[in-house]
C-alpha cells in the first residue's frame, strides 16, 4: 500500500494528474471518518475530504518520501477538520453565554432540538454525546477525537494540531472532563 | 488516604489503553485503585463513559465514494509540470535511494572539479611574470636560437676554411684568427649550453671539438704563430671538424626549413 502512494506520488509529480485520482479513491473513506468524528456534521465531513485532498495536491511537492502518504493526508484532513470546526464555532449561535458551573468555565448547550427529554425519549445516544462534544472548544474536540476513537498517541495527536505534546495532553484531559460533566447531567435527567 | 484526581484516573485509563506500564506514577496510580475502594469506583464509572463515548456511530459511505470526491476536485487541479519541480524533488518524493546517491555523488564531483579548477586559476594567477617568460620560451625562443645556431655554424664554417687555407708564412693572419677565434668562442659556450640541454649527440660532439680548437686559438700564449696554425690546422683535419660542422649546418638548414626542429626539450 504505501509503496503504490509513492509511485502514485512521484506519477502526479511528473505530470500525471489522474494518479491522485487513485490515492483520493483509496483514502477517501478513512479520511471521511476521522472528519466526521471530527466535526460531527456529514456535510462538513465531505466539505473537509475534499478540502484535505485539494490542500495535499497543492503541497505534494513537500511530501517527504520516508513518510506514510496515509499519515500525511489524515494529518492535513484533522487540520481541515479543526479549521472547520473553529470557523463554524464563531458562528454557532446553539451555544449561550451563560455559565452552568462557574468552577468549570464552560457554558451551557441550548440545543431546543434535541433537549435530555427528547434525547431520553428517543434513545439517541449519539446524538447525546454530540450535544455533549459540542460544548467542546475545537482543540479539545480534535484532541479527544483523535485519543479516544482513533487512538492515536500523545505525540501524533501534538502533531497533527502543530501543538506540544503536554498541551495535547492537557486538551484531552479537559475534553474528558467536560464530556463526563454534560454527559452525568444527561443521566441525571434522565 | 488522598484520593486520585479524576486528571490522575483519565491518565490512568490512556495508558492502560496504550499499554504503557513503564512509568512508576502508574504503578502508584494501580496500588491506590487496588487499596481504594473509592477511586476504584470513580475509576470504573470513567472507564464506562469513555466506552459509552467510543461507540460514536459513524454514517457509512458507499463504494463509489471516493471516486465522487476525485470527481469533485478533479477540475480544480492543474497537472504538476517537469518546470515546476524543484531540482531535489525526486529524493524528496520518493525516488529510489539510489538517484539520491547519484545526485549527491555529482553534486561532489562537482564541488571537486570546482575547487581543482579554483586552485589551477588561483596558480595561474599567481605565477611571477618570470615565470611566464620562461613558460614561452621553447615556443617563442626557439626560432631565435635556431637562427643562432645556425648563424654561429656559418661563422664557425668560414672560420675553419680560414684557418685551413690560412698562409701560415704570413703574420698579418694570425690577428684576425684569434679574434675570430675569440668571437666565436664566447658564441659556441652559448650554443653549447643549449646543446646541452637536447639529445642531440652530433651537435654536442661537434661543438665540443669546435670549443677545444677555439680555446686553443683564442689563448695561445704569445699569440698565434705559423707553428700554431699549423697544429689548429691538423688538429682540425683529424678531427673532421669542418665536415662535422657542415652536416650540421646542411641538417639544420633543412630542418630550420621545415619549422619543426626543437632546441630544447627534444630534437625533432
Amino acid at each position: 500500500m504505501g509503496k503504490n502512494d509513492h509511485e502514485a506520488v512521484r506519477a502526479v509529480l511528473d505530470g500525471d494528474k489522474d494518479a491522485y485520482g487513485a490515492l483520493v479513491v483509496r483514502h477517501s473513506h478513512s479520511l471521511f471518518r476521522v472528519a466526521f468524528r471530527i466535526t460531527g456534521n456529514e456535510a462538513d465531513a465531505d466539505d473537509v475530504v475534499q478540502e484535505a485532498f485539494l490542500r495535499g495536491y497543492r503541497k505534494l511537492e513537500s511530501f517527504e518520501s520516508r513518510a506514510n502518504f496515509s499519515t500525511w493526508i489524515y494529518r492535513i484532513a484533522v487540520r481541515c477538520a479543526l479549521d472547520r470546526l473553529k470557523s463554524s464555532k464563531g458562528n454557532d449561535r446553539s451555544r449561550v453565554a451563560e455559565e452552568t458551573d462557574p468552577e468549570l468555565d464552560d457554558v451551557q448547550v441550548a440545543d431546543g432540538a434535541a433537549s435530555p427529554e427528547r434525547l431520553l425519549l428517543s434513545s439517541e445516544i449519539g446524538a447525546m454525546q454530540e450535544a455533549a462534544m459540542r460544548g467542546l472548544s475545537p482543540t479539545e474536540r480534535t484532541a479527544f477525537v483523535l485519543r479516544h476513537v482513533e487512538d492515536c498517541s500523545t505525540e501524533q495527536i501534538a502533531a497533527a494540531l502543530g501543538i506540544a505534546p503536554n498541551a495535547a495532553k492537557q486538551a484531552v484531559f479537559r475534553a474528558v472532563h467536560k464530556l463526563r460533566h454534560r454527559l452525568s447531567a444527561f443521566k441525571v435527567r434522565i | 488516604m488522598k484520593h486520585l484526581t479524576e486528571e490522575e484516573l483519565v491518565a490512568q485509563a490512556l495508558r492502560e489503553r496504550e499499554h504503557r506500564r513503564d512509568d512508576k506514577r502508574a504503578d502508584a496510580v494501580e496500588g491506590h485503585l487496588a487499596d481504594c475502594a473509592a477511586c476504584a469506583d470513580s475509576y470504573l464509572v470513567l472507564l464506562s463513559d469513555l466506552a459509552a463515548m467510543k461507540q460514536m456511530t459513524t454514517p457509512v459511505r458507499d463504494q463509489w465514494y471516493g471516486e465522487r470526491v476525485w470527481q469533485s476536485i478533479e477540475g480544480s487541479l492543474t497537472a504538476y509540470e517537469q518546470s515546476q519541480r524543484s531540482w531535489w524533488r525526486p529524493v524528496r518524493a520518493g525516488a529510489p535511494v539510489w538517484k539520491g546517491l547519484v545526485y549527491a555523488g555529482a553534486c561532489a564531483l562537482l564541488m571537486v572539479g570546482a575547487f581543482f579548477a579554483g586552485t589551477q586559476w588561483e596558480h595561474w594567477k599567481q605565477q611571477p611574470p618570470t615565470a611566464k617568460v620562461e613558460h614561452k620560451t621553447p615556443q617563442t625562443k626557439q626560432p631565435i636560437v635556431v637562427v643562432v645556431l645556425d648563424e654561429h655554424l656559418d661563422r664557425s664554417e668560414r672560420f675553419l676554411v680560414e684557418l685551413k687555407h690560412a698562409d701560415l708564412d704570413s703574420p698579418a693572419m694570425a690577428s684576425p684568427i684569434r679574434d675570430e677565434a675569440r668571437s666565436l668562442l664566447a658564441a659556441n659556450k652559448v650554443c653549447r649550453e643549449k646543446a646541452a640541454e637536447t639529445s642531440d649527440p652530433e651537435l654536442s660532439t661537434a661543438l665540443d671539438h669546435l670549443d677545444r680548437l677555439l680555446a686553443e686559438a683564442a689563448n695561445e700564449p704569445g699569440g698565434l704563430n705559423p707553428r700554431s696554425i699549423a697544429k689548429l690546422q691538423e688538429q682540425m683535419n683529424s678531427d673532421g671538424l669542418l665536415f662535422e660542422v657542415r652536416v650540421l649546418r646542411s641538417r639544420i638548414a633543412s630542418r630550420k626549413a621545415a619549422g619543426n626542429i626543437a632546441f630544447k626539450g627534444g630534437t625533432t
